[in-house]
């Protein structure tokens, strides 16, 4: 059998290597690997397709060794197993705030704070705070609900997705 | 058709003129022969049973800023009540100033055409965010129509377009950029880098935001809209206390540019479904159907069987606005003719 792999990549050297490695340990076959490097993600990673042939428990092997190497699958045959999402946080967001709202997000089962960004304005109040997250497949609703909850605390307007 | 208008603000004078504007056509093609027999404003009413000249009300309103100079039909300081109580007509046409509080006086008017057998074509908010059921049953027990399409959305088909075009599905939820004040201010934001308080006095220069914008930038207007939209469309029995509110005035160039580097725009939404009942800024995609520009308007319903539909036109403007009113009236005259 075959899997159609999606991988999202940081666009440093050694990357794909890195990704390849457990699959031709394990004995899978790789079909074909697209890899641009020019086209990146917003955040500057590189998404990479890869299609591998073998029997299921070799193939769920190399799933289970990406995960472990921390490797971010996005997508398997077409279904999306991580989606990314994004919020933008407006207030006189400090150090703490920053850190205590990224240890809450990643204390979630299957979230990961992918990037963070901040732009801090003259007038405090004005400064502005985006956190992507990528998180299994069906998260979304939840997460949104609890940026909202520490956002209300902390007394930030709280931007979501729709 | 005898019509009574009640207001001549920036929408009756759009009905006066679309009427006069579409004469020919509507009686052509749906054997309609508009007559307006009473309109009202501040001053009092102009009345004439025989019907008043379309050009004649504009013209007078424009010059004199009062309805009651109307040559020889005028009648100073008469109440709207009263004239709905002494004219014979068929159809009220209620488009006096959205009041949020109380939503009077138009919710009298339209009560008292109800029970008086009239039916009823309102752009106004205030009583169908406040009192939409009392309303809607009054038009069901006394057997009237009762159309408002213009109340949300302006210019942009929606509730009859979701009664009607998207008859047989089951409408899941709501959603939608309902305030082109906003969606103005945001879009400017967007493009020019700018604040909030720099864009929004540009606004109001523009004349796109009023000199109290309170309720636009609030999202007041907004929730008033979802109100409207959570019960006639998803039949979901709430009022305007029931939404969460969160204006714009918050929004800093810093958070739009940083929603910007992820490809994502700042919008005001206004969200209905069983489980949300919210205005908010939110985040879209450029490139989706939500990142209109300007001051216009877009929702989307989520259906059982069509799946998303999105519709996208002018939130606002006298003639725009006065459009949807003209489709309200044309549905009852198929009714009643």
């Amino acid at each position: 059998m075959r899997f159609n792999l999606v991988l999202d990549l940081p666009d440093v050297p050694g990357q794909l290597l890195e990704a390849l490695e457990p699959m031709g340990r394990l004995g899978a076959n790789i079909v074909a690997v697209i890899h641009q490097r020019d086209v990146k993600t917003e955040r500057g990673t590189v998404p990479v397709q890869i299609t591998i042939e073998g029997d299921k428990e070799t193939l769920d092997k190399v799933m289970d060794a990406l995960e472990v190497k921390n490797i971010q699958i996005m997508a398997v045959d077409g279904v999306l197993r991580k989606e990314q999402i994004t919020t933008v946080l407006v207030g006189d967001i400090v150090e703490e705030d920053v850190k205590e709202t990224v240890t809450l997000l990643n204390q979630m089962e299957g979230v990961r704070v992918a990037d963070l960004d901040l732009k801090m304005s003259d007038e405090p109040k004005n400064s502005a705070t985006k956190i992507v997250m990528e998180a299994d497949f069906g998260q979304k609703k939840e997460i949104l609900k609890n940026i909202k909850e520490v956002g209300d605390q902390k007394g930030f307007l709280v931007i979501n997705e729709v | 058709m005898k019509i009574i208008i009640l207001g001549f603000g920036a929408v009756g004078q759009g009905v006066a003129r679309v009427l006069s504007m579409k004469k020919e056509y509507l009686k052509d093609r749906y054997g309609l022969k508009p007559q307006i027999v009473a309109v009202t404003d501040r001053s009092g009413a102009a009345v004439n049973v025989n019907g008043l000249d379309g050009e004649l009300l504009l013209n007078t309103k424009s010059e004199t800023g009062k309805i009651s100079s109307y040559p020889e039909y005028g009648v100073a300081g008469i109440s709207s009540l009263k004239v709905l109580e002494d004219v014979e007509y068929d159809c009220l046409v209620e488009v006096t100033p959205t009041d949020i509080e109380n939503g009077e006086p138009a919710r009298s008017h339209i009560l008292k055409a109800m029970g008086d057998g009239k039916d009823v074509v309102t752009s106004n908010k205030g009583p169908l965010a406040l009192s939409f059921q009392e309303l809607a049953s009054s038009a069901q027990s006394n057997g009237v129509e009762f159309k408002f399409e213009a109340s949300v959305g302006g210019a942009m088909p929606i509730i009859n377009f979701a009664h009607e075009n998207l008859a047989g599905c089951s409408i899941q939820s709501v959603y939608g950029i309902l305030n082109g004040t906003t969606n103005y201010i945001l879009s400017r934001m967007a493009n020019e880098g700018s604040s909030y308080e720099q864009t929004l006095t540009e606004a109001q220069e523009m004349g796109i935001a009023e000199t109290d914008p309170y309720q636009d930038v609030e999202g007041i207007d907004a929730a008033c809209k979802i109100v409207i939209l959570a019960n006639s469309v998803l039949n979901l029995p709430v009022t305007l206390k029931d939404v969460e509110v969160e204006g714009i005035s918050r929004i800093t160039a810093e958070s739009i540019a940083l929603a910007k580097k992820e490809g994502l725009l700042i919008k005001l939404i206004g969200e209905a479904s069983p489980d949300a009942l919210e205005v908010s800024p939110r985040l879209v995609p450029k490139g989706s159907p939500f990142a209109v520009e300007g001051t216009l308007n877009v929702a989307t319903l989520k259906t059982d069987l069509a799946d998303d539909v999105t519709v996208v036109g002018k939130g606002a403007g006298s003639v725009e606005t006065a459009s949807a009113i003209l489709s309200d009236i044309l549905s009852i005259w198929k009714v009643r003719k």
